[in-house]
């Protein structure tokens, strides 16, 4: 029955329960709004090894990260194209958005042709990833569960740091260029 | 049978639970954020703290400056007594109170490159089993914990120094982590903070609920519980008999409609209430079975004032009135006392009928008691008496009259008799029909038969004179 003035009815209980409702969804829109979305996919894919090796070099010795592991570097055609320019009398390399460097890590020391590694660890360059550091994805995939992880903390990327001075490994990068954090750059051979 | 609760109650439960429900929600939410906020800053200072520390180590280390890393702990710990900043190796042992690690380096080299020390600070370590430094070491990344110590509050940040490619060159390539760096801030005052806003919030939460509890009870009450008591009051009132108070509810909304609504229902009631006195009882019965017309086995009663007329020419109207009303008074009572029905007042004249198994018996009783009771107190009735007539037969029991305006009666011959037997019988006299003394012969005294000639009749007809009861044997 609604009154004959057509004024709504306004009782204590109902804005209570307006209150109590707007509680509820201020809450809820909170929860919602703090939810990410999840990543679609795979980032390192799954036929990269027709890929281009970024060096020759046999990668058995032990650096800190992967131990004693063989390790073997390859690069997506993106990455080929790497391009440098020169500021203040320094040489800067910068890998376009989309390069994919794959470094396989195998159980022992030794590669074999047609071993399969371990483990992925991968760096994706993707300057907007809101996890990317440097400018890089850095991905870990178990290939044992087929797992990837985004190492969004300062492992990967500090020590890549080190490969844009002058460093211990394969050219040493003795002349300082920025190696965008690659230690051994693609070069056409 | 469900137990009655009472509106009031229910109502001050939805409101109790609304304002938990909803000003808690709120209170709570803003409280634990404003919480989550003063750790999440906390962290964030402690994290940039040790990532600016970290820095600054790793660049004092490369050169192989080491002294120069713990002269910059032991001047933080100077400047900010609430920073406790320890440099643990990966083995959990405290860096630089020992020469270990000068001895590897100068072993890997071949050839002393740092000089061994002599004096050195009290060496600490972390607690044995100590998860999170274990984590920091394994995981190779930052452990950021809460933890209580003599009632302080600590939070506590393990970041692991990685062994990098320009530090392999002193430190060998045989291991990734070559410390953990530990910084502890006490955040005592942040926990006290945090339980003062909780406290706050809390007492805030109930102040409010208690007060909008009860302002919202107390006006709920007013518009909602008090009205509907109070119509609930007027409703039982009418359902004794008591039709003088009304709903005093005058709000513009569904309960003030709703008291206008009962008030004229009670007024309504009244009204039928009053006009039922001038009504039947057989009447009131078949306007409640919505009767049209029904054939009955009826006995007829008629009681007439015999020289009525005179009597209300000679005596004043108040008189008049007066004692009409007290004859009319007594025979009705005893009508209805004997199970009788008076169908109308036609003037100085009742009619009435008595139905069911006994009712011949009943009607003569009747006849018998108004006689009796009008002869023993000639004063009380001013003299009056009546003649009464007795007839049972099978009359038409039905609503007649107007739309407008009806009397629910009966008609047919029966009643024709029984009004020419009232009309026949002299003041004081009881005359029945042969029918109605059949049925009641062994219980009263009579004289007859006599004939008599009835208007509508072709032939005469036996009637009796009712003389009293008889008496029933011992």
């Amino acid at each position: 029955m609604r009154p004959a003035d057509g004024r709504p009815r306004r009782t204590g209980a109902a804005g209570a329960l307006a209150l109590g409702l707007t509680g509820l969804l201020t809450g809820l829109v909170v929860s919602l709004g703090g939810c990410r979305k999840e990543e679609a996919g795979p980032l390192l894919p799954g036929e990269y090894r027709s890929w281009d090796r970024t060096t020759d070099q046999v990668l058995d010795y032990p650096i800190p990260g992967h131990e004693d592991r063989g390790r073997r570097i390859l690069i997506n055609s993106t990455g080929t194209g790497a391009a440098a320019s020169s500021e203040s009398h320094r040489v800067s390399w910068e890998y376009p958005a989309g390069t994919i460097i794959i470094k396989e890590i195998f159980a022992g020391q030794e590669v074999r042709e047609a071993e399969q590694p371990l483990m992925l660890t991968g760096m994706v360059k993707d300057p907007d990833h809101p996890q990317a550091r440097g400018g890089w994805v850095w991905v870990v995939r178990d290939m044992t569960t087929g797992g990837e992880q985004i190492i969004d903390w300062e492992f990967c990327v500090d020590c890549h740091a080190n490969a844009n001075e002058p460093h211990p490994y394969g050219d040493r990068n003795e002349d300082n260029e920025f190696r965008d954090y690659v230690f051994f750059p693609y070069r056409p051979r | 049978m469900r137990p009655f609760v009472p509106v009031a109650r229910k109502v001050n439960l939805i409101i109790v639970i609304s304002l938990v429900v909803g000003i808690g929600g709120v209170i709570a939410y803003f409280a634990f954020s404003q919480n989550r906020s003063l750790t999440e800053t906390t962290e964030l200072n402690l994290t940039q703290q040790s990532d600016i520390l970290h820095q600054s180590i790793k660049n004092a280390m490369l050169p192989g400056e080491a002294p120069i890393a713990v002269q910059l702990f032991t001047d933080v710990r100077l400047t900010n007594p609430a920073y406790e900043i320890v440099l643990y190796r990966s083995d959990g042992v405290e860096a630089f109170t020992d020469n270990a690690t000068i001895e590897a380096v100068n072993g890997l080299f071949g050839y002393t490159a740092f000089e061994p020390k002599e004096v050195f600070p009290e060496s600490r370590a972390v607690m044995t089993g100590d998860e999170y430094f274990r984590r920091a070491v394994d995981g190779r990344r930052n452990q950021l914990f809460q933890q209580s110590v003599d009632g302080k509050s600590f939070f506590t940040i393990y970041k692991p120094l990685l062994n990098l490619p320009k530090c392999s060159g002193c430190h060998g390539s045989s291991h990734t982590v070559r410390g953990v760096i530990s910084i502890a801030s006490d955040i005592t005052p942040v926990v006290r903070q945090q339980r003062s806003n909780l406290a706050i919030a809390g007492v805030f939460f109930i102040a409010v609920v208690l007060v909008l509890t009860l302002l919202l009870s107390l006006y709920l009450q007013r518009i909602l519980v008090r009205p509907v008591k109070h119509i609930g009051a007027v409703c039982e009132g009418v359902t004794r008999g008591d039709f003088d108070r009304r709903v005093a509810v005058r709000s513009r909304d569904e309960i003030g409609a709703l008291g206008d609504t009962v008030n004229e229902m009670v007024q309504g009631l009244y009204e039928r209430f009053q006009l039922s006195k001038f009504v039947s009882s057989s009447t009131l019965q078949s306007i409640r079975n919505r009767e049209k017309g029904a054939r009955t086995e009826m006995v007829l009663f008629f009681s007439d004032i015999r020289s009525f007329t005179s009597f209300s020419e000679a005596a004043d109207p108040e008189t008049v009135v007066d004692s009409l009303n007290r004859v009319l008074n007594v025979q009705t009572k005893i009508i209805h006392g004997n199970g009788g029905d008076v169908d109308k007042y036609v003037g100085d004249e009742i009619v009435a009928v008595f139905s069911g198994r006994k009712m011949e018996e009943q009607a003569c009783l009747t006849a018998l008691e108004i006689q009796n009771q009008i002869s023993r107190n000639p004063d009380q009735y001013h003299g009056l008496q009546v003649g009464i007539g007795i007839n049972r037969g099978e009359v038409i029991l039905g609503m007649v009259g107007s739309e407008e305006r009806a009397d629910y009666t009966v008609i047919g011959d029966p009643v024709n008799t029984a009004s020419r037997l009232c009309g026949a019988a002299r003041p004081g006299m009881i005359l029945v029909s042969e029918n109605v003394f059949a049925a009641v012969e062994d219980r009263v005294r009579a004289k007859g038969p006599a004939r008599i000639r009835v208007k509508g009749k072709e032939g005469a007809v036996n009637v009796y004179q009712l003389l009293a009861l008889r008496r029933r044997p011992a």
